[in-house]
């Protein structure tokens, strides 16, 4: 067995410590303790289903190493939707826009709306499909996510004028 | 107020958005192991030994074919047994496809598993490997199997040709005679991947009593359980596979995922809970759509008349049938029912046993390949005889009336709706520019545009009056409860595209409860009835029929427990929406004043001990009708880097009553970007000197749309036609696989439109398109 190591990083506002190999990813780490909304797709980075914010940034966690995060905060859907406004207006906006279909890219793709969102993102579909365009969506053809966080900027007031 | 037809938040939303939907990949039991699978490197060698000691020295439970009984089976269990080719065991003795799991390990966890699975020592006796279907088919070849079994009867395979299925109908030859025109064209579609985002995987715990719980990525919890009680030698009552939601699917699952036995029989040795989940690399080799070879052969008279038409098609299959047998009958009956050929059909149809990943169904079952080619073909047909596309294909389509084959020549049912003429007229005013397609234009423009049309179908549910080579019936119970809320418990599968939406929408408007009133139980194969898959978009035809059915009944219980408290006859009561109490309203008809809630006849019933309003039953659909699909595209194509891009897309759909409009436009939509990827990007291409995919497993190496390659929301208009059911659960049938059919030719059309350039192969990627513009002097310099 490799020798696992005391991990701690602040999960969805918590300060927790994990143990946690020196090579897991903060995917894993995340999965392995209870943290399912954080889906695992491709592990390669491509997918973007496993994205969460680390530090405010969606970053893709099966290609981030665990132990490079400690000390650092980590925000999953899960944990957004409980506690963040805007989050909230996101996981809305997508079920009244029809944003969602078999659901497993969803949490991911709610993730990079946030940094969307949060970093200025404007009502702007072209500046919005290049926002998830890291994040892979088999079954809506992306439309109606785009039409979700076009809807929550308009709410925020950054209409394009 | 009915929900019916109207938008509403779908009702796994919530869940969904915040995290909370769990997967089969998502469940932990305690005690659980992990496992790990070991692929073949190679596409064709005997295993002559595995050595496992290592790994058990290691603490890891380890299996291989030495611990399965050898009961051979066909992983999609949807056809009658006398119609199933059998070829596979859980783990083989020869494997047959870079890829192919041939042992499997668990351990404590999945690193300690993966250290024991390098640990195996496996003796390969290397064998010659064959990848291209033709060659498959020489003297001499080398050949993945001598003996299968269709059904209880064993089948001798000779080079390598897994099925051949040949269909004639009316009289060909004469048809042909008949022609004025006689129209011939090879047409060939690539080996694509479905990228289902979740991959296969599966948890199975032994229990207490001897029996396995499952937890699978599955769209059909039955067909899972009839599998695994065969392979393990189980009653069928000691197997429970449990309801989960399925991240994708797109027939991916229709069959058992080959993980799933491995998993349970595994779970049996360790006597432990297991979890085996496919790793994306790993799920690349596990199932691919079906590629087509076709030669399409088409006769026409000069007032616009299709007379004959003859399809031949060559199907590389791969190294285990998941049922081309039941694909060619399907594909034939695709081509058969697009058209009225003045009956006179001939389809021939041969499948090839390759050195590849199987090939299973991908959303349409051979009708998006069937329809590419005969729907170009009229496409040529229109331009080289001077017809109006739209009247062309409104003299000929199979409408109101005429017969429609849903799943193959055995099962056709009279079709009763029929959306074609609205879509193609309203779409063509939908799409300006098609009427001004043909005017002139400057060849010599760096960007050159044309628009495309095309039509399509798909089967809702593979039931006919008479019953087929196909199974096809589901099961629900429905009961009342003491608060006048409904629970159903039903065996149906959603792949995400909203079936379960549309069974909770169907209890509403029987009951008159608002949809908060109404839930979906969780459910499993032991408290179910049988229930075939959802597949052959079926979910809302048939399975939502059978929740009907059973409503239905459980209503008259209802009724009649009223009748007894109001002192009235029940079949003098109707049940209206009470939206004040946010209940059902039972009262005397056309009397309003003399009533009580649902929830109020369920108390007393229950208060006075007469029972609880509730009905089980399965239910069978004695129809398969059409559901239709029309696109038309208008493409820009630059001339300097051969890419191709959508400005505008009108995507018509027939689904009968739309349960939901606004998941019906999401299928739409999703449907248009499968297509974009399957016309302009995908494909599989295999190194014939090692048997690998060139992209070896990597996502990254296979490009799909994403977002930005998809018209912007307000270029694509997804409508749909204004029609009813007769059949169908209030006037519903299916939409899922029709909204891929004409996505394929709509596109390709419009190319030629656009450049004058006829492409009968797919994909048209960037390359190969440039390479085209070049030849025929059109691309910029």
């Amino acid at each position: 067995m490799s020798n696992l190591l005391p991990l701690t990083l602040k999960v969805n506002g918590e300060e927790k410590t994990f143990l946690a190999s020196p090579h897991a990813s903060l995917l894993r780490v995340l999965r392995d303790n209870y943290y399912w909304d954080v889906k695992c797709g491709c592990e390669e980075g491509d997918c973007g289903t496993c994205t969460v914010l680390l530090d405010g940034k969606a970053v893709k966690s099966c290609i981030t190493l665990a132990h490079n995060c400690a000390g650092h905060e980590v925000w999953t859907d899960k944990g957004l939707g409980y506690n963040d406004e805007i989050t909230r207006m996101i996981q809305d906006a997508f079920v009244e826009c029809g944003s969602i279909q078999c659901g497993f890219c969803t949490p991911g793709m709610i993730v990079a709306a946030k940094h969307y969102i949060d970093h200025g993102g404007i009502a702007d579909r072209k500046e919005i499909r290049k926002a998830i365009s890291g994040n892979l969506c088999r079954c809506t053809g992306y439309n109606k996510i785009v039409d979700a966080i076009y809807k929550v900027a308009v709410e925020l007031g950054r209409e394009v004028r | 107020m009915s929900v019916i037809g109207k938008n509403t938040p779908r009702i796994d939303g919530p869940a969904k958005v915040s995290g909370k939907q769990k997967y089969a990949s998502d469940i932990i039991i305690p005690g659980m192991m992990y496992a790990v699978t070991l692929r073949s490197p190679y596409p064709h060698a005997e295993i002559v030994s595995i050595d496992t000691s290592e790994a058990e020295a290691m603490g890891a439970v380890c299996l291989t074919y030495e611990d399965i009984n050898p009961v051979l089976y066909n992983e999609r269990s949807v056809s009658v047994p006398a119609a199933t080719y059998r070829d596979r065991t859980v783990l083989p003795k020869k494997a047959r496809h870079v890829g192919e799991p041939i042992a499997a390990v668990a351990a404590d966890t999945e690193e300690l598993a993966y250290k024991a699975m390098k640990t195996l020592k496996v003796e390969y006796k290397v064998l010659d490997p064959v990848f291209d279907p033709v060659e498959a088919m020489k003297d001499g070849a080398p050949q993945l199997y001598d003996k299968i079994y269709l059904g209880d009867e064993e089948v001798t395979i000779k080079n390598n040709i897994g099925v051949v299925r040949k269909i004639d109908e009316g009289d060909c030859d004469a048809g042909f005679a008949k022609a004025d025109r006689i129209f011939e064209e090879d047409f060939e579609l690539p080996r694509i991947y479905h990228c289902q985002l979740e991959t296969k995987g599966c948890v199975a715990a032994p229990d207490s009593e001897g029996g396995i719980t499952v937890w699978a990525t599955a769209q059909s919890i039955h067909g899972n359980r009839h599998i695994i009680a065969r392979v393990l030698g189980l009653p069928l009552s000691k197997v429970n596979v449990k309801k989960v939601t399925l991240g994708g699917g797109f027939g991916s699952s229709i069959q058992v995922n080959t993980v799933t036995p491995i998993c349970a029989a595994l779970a049996m040795k360790a006597r432990r809970p297991v979890k085996l989940l496919s790793a994306r690399e790993e799920d690349f080799y596990s199932h691919h759509k079906y590629p087509a070879q076709f030669h399409v052969k088409i006769g026409v008279t000069n007032d616009g008349v299709i007379t004959a038409a003859h399809v031949k098609a060559l199907i590389d299959f791969g190294s285990h049938q998941i049922q081309p047998m039941a694909f060619m009958g399907c594909v034939a009956g695709w081509f058969a029912s697009l058209y009225k050929y003045e009956g006179n059909i001939r389809f021939d149809g041969t499948a090839v046993y390759t050195n590849k990943t199987p090939c299973c169904a991908m959303q349409g079952y051979g009708n998006p390949q069937v329809n590419f080619a005969i729907e170009s073909m009229v496409d040529v047909i229109c331009n080289e005889m001077g017809f109006d596309p739209i009247q062309f294909r409104l003299a000929n389509y199979r409408g109101t009336g005429e017969e429609f084959w849903g799943q193959g020549p055995t099962i056709r049912s009279i079709i009763k709706s029929c959306g074609v003429e609205e879509s193609l007229i309203e779409g063509a005013k939908l799409m300006p520019e098609w009427a001004t397609r043909n005017e002139p234009k400057d060849m010599n423009a760096e960007i050159l545009t044309g628009v495309g049309l095309a039509r399509g179908f798909h089967c809702s549910g593979t039931a006919g009056p008479k019953e087929g080579e196909v199974i096809d019936y589901s099961s629900a119970m429905v009961k009342v409860n003491e608060d006048g809320s409904i629970d159903c418990v039903s065996p149906v599968m959603d792949h995400g595209g909203g079936t379960w939406d549309a069974l909770a929408k169907i209890l509403t408007e029987v009951f008159k409860v608002p949809l908060s009133m109404v839930c979906l139980s969780p459910a499993d194969t032991k408290n179910t009835g049988y229930d075939v898959c959802t597949h052959a978009t079926r979910g809302v035809y048939c399975g939502g029929a059978a929740v009907y059915n059973a409503a239905v009944k459980c209503r008259d219980r209802l009724l009649e427990f009223a009748g007894r408290a109001m002192d009235e006859h029940p079949s003098h009561l109707e049940i209206s929406p009470d939206e004040e109490r946010g209940q059902g309203y039972i009262h005397v008809k056309g009397f309003p004043a003399k009533g009580r809630t649902i929830g109020e006849v369920a108390k007393l019933a229950q208060i006075n001990s007469w029972g609880t309003a509730m009905y089980a039953e399965s239910f069978r659909q004695k129809n398969c009708p059409p559901c239709f699909t029309t696109h038309f595209v208008k493409v820009a194509v630059n001339t300097r880097t051969g890419e191709i891009t959508i400005p505008k897309v009108v995507i018509y759909g027939d689904c009968g009553v739309a349960m939901n409009p606004e998941l019906l436009h999401g299928q739409l939509i999703g449907s248009f970007n499968r297509g974009l990827g399957y016309v302009l990007y995908e494909n599989l291409p295999h190194d014939y000197d090692t048997g690998k995919l060139k992209n070896n497993g990597l996502l990254v190496d296979y490009k799909m749309p994403t977002a930005v390659e998809m018209p912007t929301a307000e270029n694509v208009i997804a409508r749909h036609a204004n029609t009813y059911e007769p059949t169908g659960p209030f006037g519903a049938k299916g939409i899922g696989e029709a909204a891929l059919a004409s996505v394929q030719a709509a596109i390709a059309n419009a190319i030629y439109n656009a450049t004058g350039i006829r492409f009968t192969k797919l994909p048209i990627t960037p390359e190969i398109m440039l390479k085209a513009l070049q030849e025929h002097g059109l691309a910029h310099k």
